[in-house]
C-alpha cells in the first residue's frame, strides 16, 4: 500500500513553479525529501497537506484523496514544520489538553510513555524547550494520536549532532513494524544517508529523482580528471568545477563511458545536491 | 466546534480579556456619559490585541494541521467573538441597571442605559463584525485593514445614532425622554437589535468561509 502517492502535481506562483511533481512512498518506509533552500520542499509538503491549492495533479494519502478526505486523513497524519512553535508561552500540559480533544484515537498511555522516553516535562512551557525537545514533543503528539504517516518539514534543522542522531534513531525504530511511514524534508544530507530508505530530490520545483537511496547514488558518477579530459565529457555533465588540478563534476551514470580513463566515484547525496545547484548557476 | 472554541479560550485569549468586560462595564457608572464608548472599547482594545496574538502564536498553521474543516475554523472564531461581545454588553447592562438606581432622576444629553440603547449597541457590533470578519478572512492573519475599516464604521453608526437622538425630537423621546419607560417599545428595539446582530453575523460567517476556503496557509 502506498502511504503517499503524488502524481503530476503542478502549482504556479509568479516567481516559482512546482512542475509535474510525482513520487510515491510505500507504507513502512522512510523517505528523505531533499533539495536546496527554495527548491520547493515546503511548498510540496503544504500541497500534500492541502494547505495550498494545487493547480492540477493528484495527492493520495493512505489510498485516499487528500482534497476529499482531508479531515479524516489528518487523524492519521502527524505533521510538523520544524518543532512546535505555536503558543510557546503555554505549558505542554495545557497544549496537550487542547490538542488531544481533536483526535479520535488519542491514547493517553502512549503519550505519557513518549514523554518519559523523550524526557519531556509536561509542566514546562514550549518556550523553555530546546529545538530538539520541541521536535520530540511534536513527535510525541503525533504518535499519541496513532499517526500512520509522519510528514515532517526540516525536523532536524537547527539540532545539534547528538540530538539529530537521537531523532534519526527514533525514526528508524518507528518504521520497524511497517505500520508507520515517514516523509521528512531536509537539506542535511548526512541525515538521509543514515536513515532514509528512499530519496526524493527536488530542484527548482522539479523532481530530479525519486528512488531507493543506493539506486539514486549509483545513477550518478562523480568524475575528476585533468582539464583536457573535461572536454571529453563536458557536454554530458550536470555541472562541474574547474580548479588548478583539473576538474570535478557530476554526470548521469548512463552518460559515462566506464572504459574511459577519467576517475569516477559514487557521489554522496551532498555532492549530487551541490552539482545540481551549480547547474542552475551555470545557466543563470 | 466546541473544542475549537475552547482552544481559543484556553490558549489564545488571555483571561484578562474575559475580565475586561467587567472593568469596562464599570464605566457605565459615569453619569450622563456617551455609553457607546463602553462597548467600543471592545473594538479598540480586545480585537486588535486578540488577533495580533493569533498571528504571533501562528494559530493559523496550528489549526490547519489538525483534523478540522476550514468552515469550522471560521465558525468557532465567529462564536468566540460573539461570546466576548456578549460579555461586554452583558457586563455593561448589569452596570447600566446600577446606573439607573444610582441616578434615578437624570437629565441626560446622551443615550441612557435602557433596553433600546442595548439594541443599538448590538447593531453597532453587528456592523463591526460584518465588515471585520469577512475582511480578516481574505488572508486569515492580516487584521490591520479590517480593523481600520470596521472600527470607524462602528463609530460612525454610534455617532450618527447619537446625533439623531439629539436632533430628532421623536428619537430623543424614544431613547432619552419618556419613551425609555415604555417597556414594550424598548423591548421591540432590543429585539430588532438582536435580529440584526444575528443576521449580520450569519452573513459575515458565510462570506468569511467563502474567502477562507481560498486562503493558502503559508
Amino acid at each position: 500500500m502506498l502511504a503517499i502517492d503524488i502524481r503530476n502535481l503542478n502549482k504556479k506562483y509568479p516567481n516559482f513553479q512546482l512542475k509535474d511533481i510525482s513520487f510515491q512512498l510505500e507504507k513502512g518506509y522512510i523517505m528523505g525529501f531533499i533539495g536546496a533552500n527554495g527548491a520547493g520542499k515546503t511548498t510540496t509538503i503544504k500541497s500534500i497537506l492541502n494547505m495550498i491549492h494545487i493547480d492540477s495533479g493528484e495527492v493520495r494519502i493512505l489510498g485516499k484523496d487528500i482534497g476529499e478526505y482531508e479531515t479524516e486523513l489528518k487523524q492519521d497524519i502527524g505533521c510538523a514544520f520544524g518543532g512546535v512553535d505555536f503558543y510557546t508561552r503555554s505549558k505542554l500540559r495545557t497544549l496537550t489538553e487542547v490538542i488531544k480533544k481533536f483526535y479520535k484515537n488519542w491514547d493517553t498511555d502512549t503519550y505519557y510513555n513518549y514523554l518519559r522516553r523523550f524526557k519531556l516535562d509536561e509542566n514546562k512551557k514550549v518556550a523553555e524547550l530546546s529545538a530538539g525537545m520541541r521536535v520530540k514533543y511534536n513527535l510525541a503528539l503525533a504518535l499519541s494520536h496513532g499517526a500512520k504517516l509522519l510528514i515532517l518539514d526540516e525536523p532536524t534543522s537547527g539540532l545539534d549532532p547528538a540530538a539529530r542522531d537521537d531523532l534519526l534513531d527514533i525514526f528508524q525504530e518507528l518504521v520497524i513494524d511497517g505500520e508507520i511511514s515517514i516523509l521528512f524534508s531536509t537539506h542535511i544530507t548526512s541525515d538521509l544517508e543514515k536513515c532514509a530508505d528512499f530519496i526524493t530530490f527536488i530542484d527548482n520545483g522539479q523532481i530530479v529523482a525519486s528512488s531507493e537511496k543506493n539506486e539514486l547514488l549509483e545513477s550518478y558518477r562523480l568524475l575528476s580528471g585533468s582539464e583536457s579530459q573535461l572536454n571529453q565529457v563536458k557536454d554530458k555533465m550536470i555541472s562541474y568545477k574547474v580548479n588548478s588540478f583539473g576538474f570535478t563534476g557530476l554526470i548521469p551514470s548512463g552518460d559515462f563511458d566506464s572504459s574511459s580513463d577519467i576517475r569516477a566515484a559514487t557521489p554522496s547525496l551532498e555532492e549530487i545536491m551541490i552539482y545540481f545547484a551549480k547547474k542552475e548557476d551555470m545557466y543563470v | 466546534m466546541y473544542n475549537l472554541v475552547m482552544k481559543d479560550l484556553k490558549l489564545a485569549i488571555s483571561p484578562f480579556f474575559l475580565i475586561l468586560p467587567v472593568l469596562l462595564g464599570a464605566l457605565m457608572l459615569i453619569p450622563g456619559w456617551i455609553y457607546f464608548l463602553v462597548i467600543l472599547y471592545f473594538c479598540w482594545i480586545t480585537v486588535p490585541i486578540m488577533f495580533g496574538q493569533f498571528r504571533a502564536q501562528k494559530d493559523l498553521l496550528f489549526t490547519s494541521m489538525m483534523p478540522i474543516t476550514k468552515k469550522d475554523i471560521v465558525k468557532a472564531r465567529v462564536i468566540v467573538m460573539i461570546i466576548l461581545e456578549l460579555l461586554h454588553v452583558g457586563a455593561a447592562m448589569i452596570f447600566g441597571v446600577i446606573n439607573i438606581y444610582l441616578y434615578p432622576d437624570p437629565s441626560p444629553y446622551f443615550f441612557g442605559p435602557y433596553m433600546g440603547f442595548w439594541g443599538l449597541c448590538l447593531i453597532m457590533l453587528a456592523i463591526f463584525n460584518v465588515i471585520f470578519i469577512p475582511m480578516y478572512y481574505k488572508t486569515a492573519y492580516n487584521f490591520g485593514w479590517a480593523a481600520l475599516v470596521s472600527i470607524p464604521a462602528a463609530m460612525l453608526f454610534a455617532g450618527v445614532a447619537q446625533w439623531i437622538s439629539i436632533s430628532s425630537p421623536m428619537a430623543s423621546d424614544i431613547f432619552i425622554g419618556s419613551g425609555v419607560h415604555n417597556t414594550g417599545l424598548q423591548i421591540s428595539i432590543l429585539a430588532a437589535g438582536i435580529m440584526i446582530f444575528v443576521a449580520l453575523n450569519m452573513i459575515a460567517y458565510r462570506i468569511a468561509v467563502k474567502r477562507f476556503l481560498k486562503v493558502e496557509i503559508l
